[in-house]
């Protein structure tokens, strides 16, 4: 946080609003206490309130904080009978009424926080005012983070009564770890606002995470349509509100600076499967190609467990260990292998079974040849079901482990993967994350990993997979490592329960009824249900470490580009010839190339020849780019016409009294 | 029983005595002599058409004319007996809550709230003072006025008769300050115990009760008759200790069956000299607009109007 926005000392709402209330059939409680108001009173479910007592305790008046979580209203009518009597069962002649019946406004709330701590006691009689800035503050405990020195405040937005505004604070040790950690956030679809609350989120602990904390970067599966395609892009809709909002929380409105975008290829290899595919933004997608060294490891997120099985497993490991890599010879094999690519282990296999065949033996090194062809048709397909992603040839492009920059993110867009090259870029990435920061060479000190769809990768029923499992692990452990969850789900009764139990923080944008009936949900008083089946966009429900109660904010919208402004203002590119998908590569690399150049240089060659060469071009970045791009194929040689051949010598004639000869 | 009653009850204990009582309430005495003596029928003197009452259609829409509203409420309990003679705590308050846009709000400084204990000083001096206690004596006592249960009709109707003084101080003051106000006040009961206010055209009287009806034989037929928006041609209300107003019977709700006196009030306005039937007219159409929202649950629904019954939830809760 930075140093200009502490507890902020805007004016409290002058006067009393409400007193409290208690009766023995409604009698207040340590945890929660009763109050009315005026009928015009700016209070309302959600509004947080400050409790003056009227008698000392222990030498100090108690002062009670709330959040409204009930509202009640009612008139002196004992049955809506008399009502209909006193109108003559007419409702028009009721608007004639000269006087209107006494009608009460009583609300209950919440215990927040009450000072002194102790004694524990009842929430006594008082006046009851809103709240302002610094009663807010104490009310959400939010002191002892956003005190001098202590900066740990991470905006997470405004909130919101009686004309009042107070910038509500998450802790940083508390959001990013170590003391908790993890966010997740539930909502409808497309009314949620699940997006752009992760998309403002960012921005915020961007501009707050405190530099003595360490360094921060994210990594975000953009899982569907576009909407994490264009957080580079400045966003065109934001109002003065706005931009207020950015103004009043301390961070700047404008796109993320640094976003380094990932993609696979597609099936057929010519373009990036992305969405951010315009010819203007294309050359900043960075192509994600995996080899076999990279997949074998994950292979079981592929790999049906049903299917395979202990024996399977253990050739894989064989394999892993032995084989791949490494120089490997065998009496049975014609020939010394080394296993790069899934064309080498593919030759691997070949050679073996060959070797088994001609040896008439079932058994190689304990592996049956059964299990032998089982697992070679399992693996070889790898390559075919993630096709795009996974390389036959071995040509890896990846993210920048160990090279990762404060502050920036890192987009990989898996939107138009199927669902297992999807779960296998999840695995293998966030395996690695946690790989490298275990070492602590990740070359930044916290990630924040952010999936949405959590349901389909942690579903609470279901088998087992490995993908849920890393997710478990992640959101148990994941915090001691600065491997932080921000996961997002439209149901989250549907996802594991261990998995959101151990989010540190929780949001929640509008949400389904049906949602809301279920048992999770019970805590919340009915009237918090009904609100949070009503927001509107850019507001959320937060739960906090801090918080005792649940409290309602308001966020701006993102600063970057929405997805669908950013599908409309950048169309995808459709996927072109080769020749064109070869030329827009090159030329992302040097200007100079051009369609007919490229066309010249790839007329003879193989299809897999051109993608290849275009990969290895892409990925070294060589300085002359077309004369490296030429160097990557194979020579041939030119066609030379043949030699003319002597004419052929005469046949010789047969004798004429030799009847056998013909 | 609440803490004033209690607190009333220690300190006479303290002069007394007494250990006090079982902690129970005692009953509330005011009920007690209401209505001792018999219904009766008064010859009315008609000032508007002929001489015998009549009834006439109340024209017109009914129309909002009331500002405000005024009642007042007694509470009064046997604190203990000293020997035979009750010592009685008595609460009485007034209100009046005049409407702001639509809705009803405490006119002026506020209600008044008296508390006091009511004892006849000749019979126990020794009570006269009580700490800070008001104390109001009942009365002399002479001849068989000391049986128990006439003291304590002196009693109550000395705090009855503190009920009305602080009735009479509001509705004077609100006449006082008629200019200010936009409206007519309604006093739940007569206007004539005060002059100021019986000749003051910025309050209107309605009565409930009908225990005395300003009529004969064939009036009373009349009355009984009216239906839903009729009401009686006017006639004088006078008394040696009253001063004169004009009153006339309406009948608010559609009797239904109910009963003669159902759904019937009577109206006191001050004698001004005006058009008689014009200010009758004007005035029952003000009431009649009053007849919604409900009293309900009040029993006295028929004829408690909401204002009136707002006032006294008002002084339940204040009092």
């Amino acid at each position: 946080m930075s140093d200009d926005a502490p507890v902020a000392d805007a004016p409290v709402a002058d006067g009393p609003v409400g007193r409290v209330v208690a009766t023995e059939r409604k009698p207040n409680t340590s945890h929660e206490f009763h109050f009315w108001t005026a009928l015009d009173a700016a209070v309302g479910i959600g509004t947080i309130v400050r409790v003056v007592g009227s008698h000392p305790v222990a030498g100090q008046v108690p002062v009670v904080y709330g959040v409204v979580v009930e509202g009640f209203s009612y008139t002196d009518l004992q049955t809506p009978l008399h009502d209909v009597l006193g109108h003559d069962g007419s409702p028009a002649s009721a608007m004639h009424a000269a006087t209107e019946r006494t009608e009460i406004r009583l609300y209950t709330a919440a215990v927040l926080r009450r000072i002194p701590e102790e004694p524990l006691q009842p929430v006594p009689l008082g006046a009851v005012h809103l709240a302002g800035d610094a009663d807010v503050a104490i009310a959400l405990r939010m002191d002892g983070y956003l005190q001098d020195g202590a900066h740990r405040g991470i905006p997470i937005g405004i909130y919101r009564a009686g004309g009042l505004e107070s910038p509500v604070y998450l802790d940083a040790d508390f959001l990013l770890g170590p003391e908790a950690a993890h966010l997740n956030i539930s909502g409808v679809s497309g009314l949620a606002t699940k997006t752009s609350a992760v998309e403002w989120l960012l921005a915020s602990i961007f501009a707050h995470f405190p530099a003595e904390r360490g360094s921060v970067a994210a990594v975000c599966f953009n899982v569907k349509g576009p909407d994490l395609c264009f957080l580079d892009q400045a966003a065109t809709n934001l109002d003065a509100a706005d931009r207020a909002l950015y103004e009043r929380l301390g961070v700047p409105a404008r796109p993320f600076a640094n976003v380094r975008y990932f993609a696979p290829y597609t099936t057929r290899g010519y373009a990036l499967n992305t969405l951010r595919s315009h010819s203007e933004l294309a050359h900043t997608v960075t192509p994600l190609t995996w080899g076999l060294g990279e997949v074998l490891d994950f292979a079981s997120v592929l790999l049906d467990k049903q299917d395979v099985d202990a024996k399977s497993d253990a050739l894989i490991d064989f394999i892993t260990d032995r084989v791949v890599d490494r120089e490997f010879s065998d009496p049975i094999l014609e020939t010394t292998h080394r296993v790069r690519s899934f064309a080498d282990l593919a030759d691997w296999f070949g050679d073996l079974l060959r070797g088994m065949e001609s040896r008439n033996s079932e058994i190689w090194r304990t592996h049956h040849v059964a299990t032998v062809r089982k697992v070679r048709n399992r693996l070889s397909n790898i390559s075919t079901r993630c096709a795009g992603l996974v390389t036959d040839s071995g040509q890896v492009s990846d993210l920048p482990f160990g090279r990762f920059e404060d502050r920036a993110v890192y987009v990989i867009d898996v939107a138009l993967l199927d669902d297992d090259a999807q779960d296998l870029v999840f695995a293998r990435v966030v395996s690695k994350l946690r790989e490298y920061l275990e070492r602590r060479d990740l070359g930044v000190k916290h990630v924040i990993v952010f999936v949405d769809e959590l349901n389909k990768y942690a579903p609470s029923d279901g088998p087992e997979t490995s993908v849920r499992k890393m997710l478990l692990d992640i959101s148990e452990r994941g915090r001691y490592l600065g491997l932080v969850l921000f996961a997002a789900q439209q149901f989250r009764s549907q996802v594991h329960r261990r998995v959101v139990g151990n989010a540190g923080t929780a949001l929640f944008g509008r949400m389904d009824p049906d949602e809301l009936a279920t048992p999770g949900y019970a805590v919340l008083s009915p009237a918090m249900r009904t609100r949070l089946s009503t927001l509107e966009k850019g507001q959320l429900m937060v739960r906090h470490p801090h918080f005792a109660q649940p409290v309602f904010v308001r966020f701006p919208r993102p600063a970057v580009l929405s997805g669908r402004e950013g599908a409309e203002r950048f169309p995808p590119a459709v996927e072109s010839t080769l020749d064109v998908a070869v030329t827009r590569a090159l030329r992302a690399l040097d200007p100079a190339v051009t369609l007919p150049w490229v066309q010249d240089a790839i007329a003879l060659h193989d299809e897999a020849d051109v993608l290849r060469a275009r990969r290895i071009t892409e990925q070294t970045r060589p300085a002359d780019v077309r004369a490296f791009f030429r160097a990557q194929f194979r020579p041939i040689i030119p066609a030379t016409p043949p030699t003319p051949r002597g004419a052929p010598p005469p046949l010789r004639t047969a004798p004429d009294d030799d009847p056998y000869a013909f | 029983m609440n803490a004033s009653f209690q607190s009333a009850r220690r300190a006479v204990g303290r002069l007394t005595g007494s250990t006090g009582s079982d902690g129970t309430a005692s009953p509330t005495l005011d009920m007690i002599g209401a209505r001792a003596d018999a219904p009766r029928l008064v010859a009315p003197t008609t000032i508007e058409g002929p001489p015998a009452l009549a009834r006439r259609r109340v024209p017109g829409a009914p129309t909002i004319g009331f500002a405000a509203f005024l009642d007042g409420t007694q509470e009064s309990r046997v604190l203990e007996y000293v020997g035979v003679v009750p010592v009685v705590h008595g609460t009485v308050a007034a209100v009046i809550r005049a409407r702001h846009e639509r809705r009803l709000r405490t006119h002026g400084d506020g209600p008044l709230v008296e508390r006091a204990v009511y004892l006849p000083v000749d019979l126990l001096p020794h009570l006269a003072t009580i700490d800070d206690w008001t104390v109001v004596d009942t009365g002399p006592v002479a001849g068989d006025v000391a049986h128990p249960m006439a003291l304590l009709e002196r009693a109550v109707h000395a705090v009855q008769e503190r009920r009305e003084q602080l009735e009479r101080r509001l509705a004077e003051a609100w006449c006082a300050g008629a200019a200010d106000h936009p409206g007519a006040l309604w006093i739940d009961g007569g206007l004539a115990k005060s002059a100021h206010v019986a000749g003051a055209t910025a309050a209107v009287g309605v009565v409930k009760s009908h225990h005395t009806l300003h009529a004969d034989a064939a009036g009373v037929a009349v009355i009984a008759a009216l239906d839903a928006g009729e009401r009686t041609t006017v006639l004088r209300v006078t008394s040696r200790q009253r001063t004169p107003v004009l009153s006339w019977y309406l009948r608010v709700r559609p009797p239904g069956g109910r009963g003669p006196l159902w759904g019937l009030v009577r109206v006191e306005v001050a004698d001004t000299g005006d058009d008689v039937t014009a200010r009758a007219d004007t005035v029952s159409r003000w009431i009649l607009a009053e007849s919604s929202p409900l009293a309900r649950p009040d029993p006295r629904w028929d004829t408690l109007t909401y204002g009136v019954r707002d006032c006294e939830e008002f002084l339940r809760a204040v009092s």
